[in-house]
């Protein structure tokens, strides 16, 4: 499994090349949200009012960034849960013209159709270390701010070295995860066997 | 009787400390999984997030970016006299976790359900969240927990009714399968501090598991024998699964399981689970009759455990 350095807005050679259990760290313009941002678009119809032209690197994420002497002050940040953004996944990697989606856990067979067509990528934190990562990033703008609030708005970040992620999903559709959890439900079997509890058990139903 | 003043100011440092500092069996659990862990990476992601906990106590900034639900713990002594009552009690913490909102200790994250509505400083219906248990003495100890929305919303928190036909094994399968679900890609924030409840209505087994995850002191056992096998059991069970650090494989996936029970119903034995993340942010404080106010390293809910 391979390193890379990654400088965005990225390429499809930068991206195709990447394989599920990959380390990459990345560089340059990005933007992020949270569920609400496509809600506000996809569900209920507002225009995208904000150019993110040279960001193919979206990062789900509500930041606390605090107001301090006319700038603002990014105080924390971790990728939040992509699985619960499935219903607009595949949408925002074809509208968005997305080459990489940063968020924890992963995201679903509809996204990694669409990834696979359009060669993206979905990566994810091994970590829980917001204060190695915020001296990565330079906070540039926001956008809609007042319509879905600080935590719910499109931040605008400048990032250098942001990282470790792992790449979850490939440009093949390939998912991490999903080769994990065959191991995982393998030592399931023989962990309820340490518990005396054999393959046969079912649950008296009650209702 | 105990000022407004010194609860509001020992609500608020709670707060904060809960919020910004890693308790100190919490890292002791931390520093044992990194020593054991097999994995090259997961062992990498684990210094990473405790070198990132640490900085958070120097740098007061939250130890993780969603600082959850604000949940509170008050263990009131009977003879304990407060100025406002339990009333100005509530009314002090709301605005204390108002006021850690505004200094950006905590994420403003409290929503209206159906509107999005974000009051911006987590304060809304029912929220804070208070829970009371009265005991013999003079003095208050005020516990903090935040429950994270990535422990609390991805299938971590579950129950069923296991009926006595299928006793203990029912409930140790129910527990196995629940967070191996919820664990899946790393959804809770594994390694977690698993919190079961067994008994009692459903409501009774939920609060129990969610007070066992959040407050229980790591390392602690249930007094009762039986109890205590099931969480040896259903700990080494678990870790044998390789979930690991954010679900990417690895030798810990729980940092403990803590079982709490209550008296049930012959028809069924309601079993809940909780899990909280790794982090498991929380923090006590006691203040006795005098307005002395000592910090506590765990919360001791449950008598010395």
């Amino acid at each position: 499994m391979a390193e890379f350095h990654l400088e965005g807005p990225l390429s499809e050679e930068d991206v195709t090349r990447l394989q599920i259990g990959d380390t990459v760290y990345i560089s340059g313009r990005v933007f992020t949200c949270r569920s609400r941002l496509q809600r506000y678009v996809f569900d209920e119809g507002h225009p995208l009012n904000f150019d993110i032209s040279g960001r193919n690197i979206l990062i789900h994420n509500g930041p606390i960034v605090v107001r301090e002497n006319g700038a603002w002050r990014l105080v924390s940040f971790m990728p939040t849960s992509s699985i619960r953004f499935e219903k607009w996944g595949a949408r925002s990697v074809r509208d968005w013209n997305l080459r990489m989606i940063v968020g924890k856990t992963t995201m679903g067979p509809r996204t990694a159709e669409a990834m696979k067509e359009r060669k993206c990528v979905h990566v994810s934190p091994r970590s829980v270390s917001p204060n190695l990562w915020i001296d990565s990033i330079e906070v540039e703008d926001v956008n809609l701010f007042d319509e879905l609030g600080s935590i719910e708005a499109a931040w605008f970040f400048k990032v250098k070295d942001l990282g470790p992620f792992t790449v979850d999903i490939d440009c093949e559709g390939r998912n991490y995860f999903d080769r994990l959890d065959g191991q995982i439900d393998e030592r399931k079997k023989d962990a309820l066997g340490r518990l005396g509890i054999d393959e046969s058990f079912e649950f008296t139903k009650l209702y | 009787m105990i000022r407004i003043e010194t609860y509001e100011q020992a609500l608020f440092e709670t707060i904060k400390r809960g919020a910004t500092e890693i308790s100190p069996d919490v890292r002791e659990a931390f520093v044992a999984a990194i020593d054991r862990e097999a994995d090259p990476d997961a062992r990498k992601g684990l210094e990473a997030t405790l070198r990132s906990m640490d900085m958070s106590a120097v740098r007061r900034n939250p130890l993780c970016v969603d600082t959850g639900w604000p949940i509170f713990y008050f263990k009131v002594g009977n003879e304990c006299r407060l100025e406002g009552g339990l009333m100005g009690l509530e009314e002090a913490a709301r605005r204390a976790v108002a006021e850690c909102t505004r200094l950006g200790f905590l994420r403003s994250t409290m929503k209206h359900p159906l509107t999005g509505y974000d009051p911006g400083n987590n304060i809304g219906a029912n929220i804070p969240d208070f829970t009371y248990k009265f005991v013999e003495g003079d003095s208050i100890e005020l516990s903090y927990a935040a429950k994270g929305g990535g422990s609390e919303c991805f299938g971590g928190t579950r129950h069923r009714i296991v009926a006595f036909a299928d006793g203990v094994k029912g409930i140790e399968k129910f527990v196995v399968d629940c967070f191996t679900a919820s664990a899946r890609a790393g959804a809770v924030c594994p390694p977690s501090v698993l919190g079961v409840g067994i008994g009692g209505t459903a409501n009774v087994a939920a609060n129990l598991a969610k007070e066992a995850a959040c407050l229980r002191r790591i390392g602690s056992s249930n007094p009762d024998p039986m109890f205590a096998a099931i969480e040896r059991d259903l700990y080494g069970a678990l870790n044998s699964l390789g979930i690991g650090i954010l679900g990417s494989g690895g030798s810990t996936s729980v940092l403990a399981v803590n079982v709490e029970y209550a008296y049930t119903h012959i028809a069924g034995i309601a079993v809940a689970t909780s899990t909280n993340c790794m982090v498991a942010r929380r923090a006590s404080s006691r203040i006795d009759a005098d307005g002395t106010v000592t910090r506590m390293d765990a919360p001791m809910w449950f008598g010395d455990r």
